[in-house]
This record gives structure tokens, C-alpha cells and sequence, in this order.
């Protein structure tokens, strides 16, 4: 939660469990962190001021019918503000399977890199239950 | 019908089950994981989200990603692995024990074991369980089936989505459903503070302006085939104001109201259940009440963080590899709860070794102490700066700490929050 009030951006600091209630103000060059017991919270509060960077994950749609899902992540915090446009072109992309845990997705989103982040079989080779393959160091169906 | 002679049969292939399995072969043990879904990895496959692996890995991991570190590992081990495999029964032998399972590809797979870890997780808690009045339409699901079904299946369960419980996987949820495109119109809670972490709260509801409406509850759900409406009211002396109900419109209601160890199996099998965190009664080996019988992870006592379940999994099998090369035990205390502690897990502490234990507070405070006494004397004080219920509080006593027990002396170890 950021709300503008008259003494400043307020924010919940999320560095540790305490939860400290912050003030972050401007005045001129100068940012001020008010509320915050610790040093942690007083560079969380100027992050947050001035660009909050968040880790985007999603699922991506695939051509298989048994996992019909590819999760991925950035492999670094991005803007906030262009997550949905991240996600926008995630949406628009459809995936054929074998897919490797760390291949890329996207090269470039604003400097960070789109990976998947599970290994998923190709259906065909996909047979679900037997645990003598599964035992013999198979990765079909982690 | 398949049978199978094994040192150990662990009972679930999630992150309990994985550590478990592979510390007890690293041990030298002969170890079974049977699994009842398709695939090893348990609830982390659907936990997409970042957040796993701080402690255990030094990194920022997805759950999938967690999980992968594991089962790699476990297939390299030649553990053998029963998928799709549910078990029914843990019995007991003249030479140990005997575990039965069903399999749609195998038929009956009989184990015959000296071992069993208990490592099946928990579930859900679901509208049975926290009695919203109402109509039953088609539409109420827990947030964590809801996870399954967009993360795993890839299906959107309803449009417009109301959240009952401000547990993480519901805050998780909440942000999860929004980005595929979701109106979340609220997420009502009834104790005047969330219950999942700050963390949650700003990433997951603050980022996207989602109300969380504190000290509500949910009055009645409305529809006749679909979810219509919800009717949400704040509490007033601990009762629903009617004065202050109003309407939500909305198809879908996801329900975040709690965990449960899921323990049937256990209780079948004559395990003793503490009723402070719903586990297994264990002691400082994580060995059950039942010999043989050992626990670890959600079905023992519901965990915050995996990193943890891991830790406490990978020293369950290590103890249990331990027990079964014939170690003799260790002189143990029996810990109890104290002031404003629901549980501590084990319910015992080994003389002479490091003990590493595990508690939930009952109460929200700042600046708490952490207060352990061993036989009245006090043998640990802890500043803890914030505690809440819904944050497990780790700590662990070195080995000087306990003595060995006095003859003929009453002595407990009692964890207290002050």
C-alpha cells in the first residue's frame, strides 16, 4: 500500500516481520524514511520511493494436454509498473513441449531475462504411474 | 500383488518425503517414497511463486525450482519411487512393519518394512470446516485447489472473486488470479490482523489495491446453481453487526481459513496425536508414540516456510536411519508449552546433542522474550521482536543445555513466550 497523504508516500516495510508503518517524504533532493526501526527499513522505504522492483512469475500456456501449464519466472526483480506488460507478451506466447527448468523464455525485458523454471516431458513419452521407470532415474514425470 | 522388502517406506514424495528419503539412503538404508500423484515435488509444483529456498539455498527460488533440487537428487539415489500410489494401511509385524498400498497400473503393492515416515502433508481447511451459511452453489473452492487449477491445469475458476481468510496461499491467490485477469473484489478476515505475512499482504493485495476487510466475517453466500453474491459484516463484540452487512457480487469464493495435518492414516495406525499442533505426538528423534512410526513436515505440525519442512524432513530420516542401525536412544526430556505457546515440536529434547525445536505463539506481541526453563531452571532467554501466531518461531538449545535426567526427579523443559 502506497497512499499519498500531505506528509508523504505511506508504506508497510516488509525488510522483517515487524511490519514497521513507514513515511517516505520529499523535499527538494532530500528523501526522508520516517517510522522505520532499523536501517533495513530506511533503504526498503527509498526503493519502494523511488522504483518498487518485483520477481514476476506466471504460467505460460503449452501444446500438451497433460501439462497443459509451463511456469516462469524473471530471473531479477523488474519495474513494477511493467509487470503487465510483461505479462501481456507472456500471454501471447504458446509453448511446445519438452521445455528444460532455466531455458529462456524472453532474452530482453528490461533487462532481465524470462526462464522456465520446471522441466516438462513431451506427452508422448509422458506414461504416468509406474514406478519401476520412474526408479530407474527417468525424468518423465517430475 | 507386488511386494517390496525395504529398510524405510516414506509415505509422501513432497518436500517432507524427498529430505526424508534421501538423508535416510544417504544413511545407507534401503528407502521406498510412495506418492499419490503423478508426479514427486507435492504442493511446491503449484507454488509457482518466488519466496522458497532462503535458508535452505541461499537463493530466491520458485517452488517448482525447490522441488527439482530434490528430486533430482532422489532419482539419482536409486530410491524407488511408487507413483500414483496410495497408501491405505500401516500394520504392524512380528519382524516391523507393513505398509499397503493401491495402484490404478500396479494393483495392491504390499511393503514390508522395519520403518515408516509419515510425510503426507496437510489439507486444506474447507467450507465444512468453518460453517458459512448460505446457499451450496457451484463457484466455493479453497484457494489452494484454485492454485492447482490455474497453475497446474490451466483453468480460471470464476471471474469476479471474493477471498474468505487472509491465510498466505489466499494473499498469494489473491495477486495470482488478478494478473490472469480476475477482478479480486475483497478478502475478508475475521481477527482484527491478517494471518498471513506482511511480506504477502504488500506484494500480493497493497501492489494491487485489493480491500482487506479485517474483523468481517462472511454472513452468507447467495446463489442457486453459480455463486451470486457474498454478504460480509464486521464484528461487533464478537458477533456479526447486521446493521453494517452489505453485498458483494461475485461468482467465485476462494476459502484461506487454515490447514490441517492430514493424519487418518496415522490415527489408524494407533499414533498418538498432540492436540497443540495436530501431528503426531513426537519425541526428540521424531519417532511417533507408535515405534518404527516417524514424522515430519506439514502432516506433523503445519509450516510457514519449506525450508524448514526440509530441515526437520532431513533429520527425521537421519534419526530414523539411526533407529534402524540399532543406535541406542538418547536420554530425553519431555517439553511442554508454557505461557502463550500453543505448541512446541518434538514434544521431547535428547540430552547431550543439539535440539532444534519449532513453536507457534498464541498471542501478537512486540518485543517478547523467548523464555526456556529446564526443570524450573532457566537455560535460554531469547529477545524476539515480533510474534504473531501465524510466523512458527524456530529456536534450539545446545548440548550442555539439558542434563541428563536426575534420578528420581521431575524434570520438564517448558518454552514460554513472555
Amino acid at each position: 500500500m502506497k497512499e499519498n497523504t500531505a506528509a508523504g508516500l505511506e508504506m508497510i516495510c516488509i525488510a522483517c516481520p515487524i511490519a514497521c508503518r513507514l513515511t517516505v517524504s520529499q523535499s527538494g533532493p532530500d528523501v526522508t524514511v520516517t517510522g522505520n526501526r532499523c536501517a533495513r527499513g530506511d533503504a526498503y522505504g527509498r526503493e519502494e520511493f523511488h522504483a518498487p522492483m518485483r520477481i514476476v512469475t506466471a504460467v505460460i500456456p503449452t501444446d500438451s494436454a497433460q501439462f497443459p501449464c509451463a511456469p516462469v519466472r524473471t530471473d531479477k526483480p523488474v519495474p513494477r509498473d511493467k509487470v503487465r506488460e510483461l505479462l501481456q507478451k507472456l500471454y501471447a506466447t504458446r509453448v511446445a513441449l519438452p521445455v528444460q527448468s532455466g531455458d529462456v523464455v524472453i532474452t530482453d525485458f528490461d533487462g532481465a531475462r524470462v526462464i522456465y523454471t520446471r522441466t516438462l516431458p513431451p506427452d508422448e513419452v509422458a506414461s504416468i504411474g509406474e514406478p519401476g521407470a520412474e526408479s530407474k532415474g527417468d525424468d518423465k514425470v517430475s | 500383488m507386488i511386494h517390496r522388502n525395504v529398510d524405510a517406506v516414506v509415505i509422501g514424495g513432497g518436500s517432507a518425503g524427498l529430505a526424508a528419503a534421501l538423508a535416510l539412503r544417504t544413511a545407507g538404508t534401503t528407502v521406498a517414497i510412495v506418492e499419490r500423484e503423478p508426479f514427486l515435488g507435492g504442493i511446491l509444483l503449484q507454488c509457482i511463486h518466488s519466496g522458497f529456498g532462503l535458508h535452505e539455498f541461499r537463493q530466491d527460488l520458485t517452488g517448482p525450482e525447490y522441488a527439482a533440487r530434490f528430486v533430482g537428487p532422489v532419482r539419482e539415489a536409486g530410491i524407488e519411487v511408487f507413483l500414483n500410489t496410495t497408501v491405505m494401511e500401516i500394520g504392524e509385524e512380528p519382524t516391523g512393519r507393513s505398509v499397503i498400498a493401491l495402484s490404478q497400473n500396479q494393483g495392491v503393492v504390499r511393503f514390508a518394512t522395519r520403518a515408516v515416515v509419515l510425510a503426507m502433508g496437510c489439507r486444506e481447511r474447507n467450507r465444512g470446516n468453518v460453517a458459512i451459511a448460505g446457499t451450496r452453489p457451484a463457484g466455493v473452492l479453497t484457494a489452494g485447489l484454485a492454485q492447482r487449477l490455474v497453475n497446474i491445469e490451466g483453468c480460471i475458476p470464476g471471474r469476479r472473486v471474493v477471498i474468505v481468510g487472509s491465510g498466505d496461499i489466499g494473499l498469494i491467490m489473491a495477486r495470482r488470479l488478478t494478473l490472469v485477469g480476475c477482478d479480486v473484489l475483497a478478502v475478508v478476515e475475521i481477527q482484527p490482523y491478517p494471518s498471513g505475512s506482511a511480506r504477502n499482504i504488500v506484494q500480493c493485495l497493497n501492489d494491487y489495491s485489493i480491500p482487506l476487510h479485517l474483523g468481517h466475517v462472511v454472513t452468507r453466500i447467495e446463489g442457486r446453481d453459480r455463486v451470486e453474491a457474498v454478504r460480509i459484516a464486521p464484528l461487533s463484540d464478537g458477533r456479526a453487526d447486521a446493521g453494517k452487512e452489505r453485498r458483494i457480487e461475485c461468482d467465485t469464493v476462494l476459502l484461506s481459513v487454515g490447514l490441517i495435518p492430514e493424519n487418518e492414516l496415522s490415527r489408524a495406525a494407533g499414533v498418538p496425536i498432540d492436540e497443540g499442533s495436530s501431528g503426531p505426538h513426537v519425541d526428540a528423534d521424531l519417532m511417533t508414540g507408535a515405534p518404527g512410526i516417524f514424522a515430519c513436515g506439514n502432516v506433523l505440525h503445519v509450516h510457514d516456510l519449506v525450508d524448514y519442512v526440509t530441515e526437520e524432513a532431513r533429520r527425521c530420516g537421519e534419526r530414523a536411519a539411526a533407529w534402524l542401525s540399532g543406535a541406542r536412544k538418547d536420554a530425553m526430556l519431555p517439553v511442554v508449552p508454557g505461557a502463550n505457546v500453543r505448541y512446541v515440536v518434538p514434544n521431547a529434547c535428547a540430552a547431550g546433542r543439539k535440539n532444534v525445536f519449532y513453536l507457534r505463539a498464541l498471542v501478537v506481541k512486540n518485543d517478547a522474550l523467548l523464555d526456556v526453563r529446564v526443570g524450573g531452571r532457566q537455560a535460554r532467554s531469547q529477545k524476539l521482536s515480533h510474534v504473531q501466531p501465524s510466523e512458527m518461531i524456530r529456536f534450539s538449545l545446545e548440548p550442555d543445555a539439558v542434563p541428563e535426567r536426575p534420578a528420581g526427579e521431575e524434570a520438564v523443559v517448558e518454552v514460554s513466550i513472555r
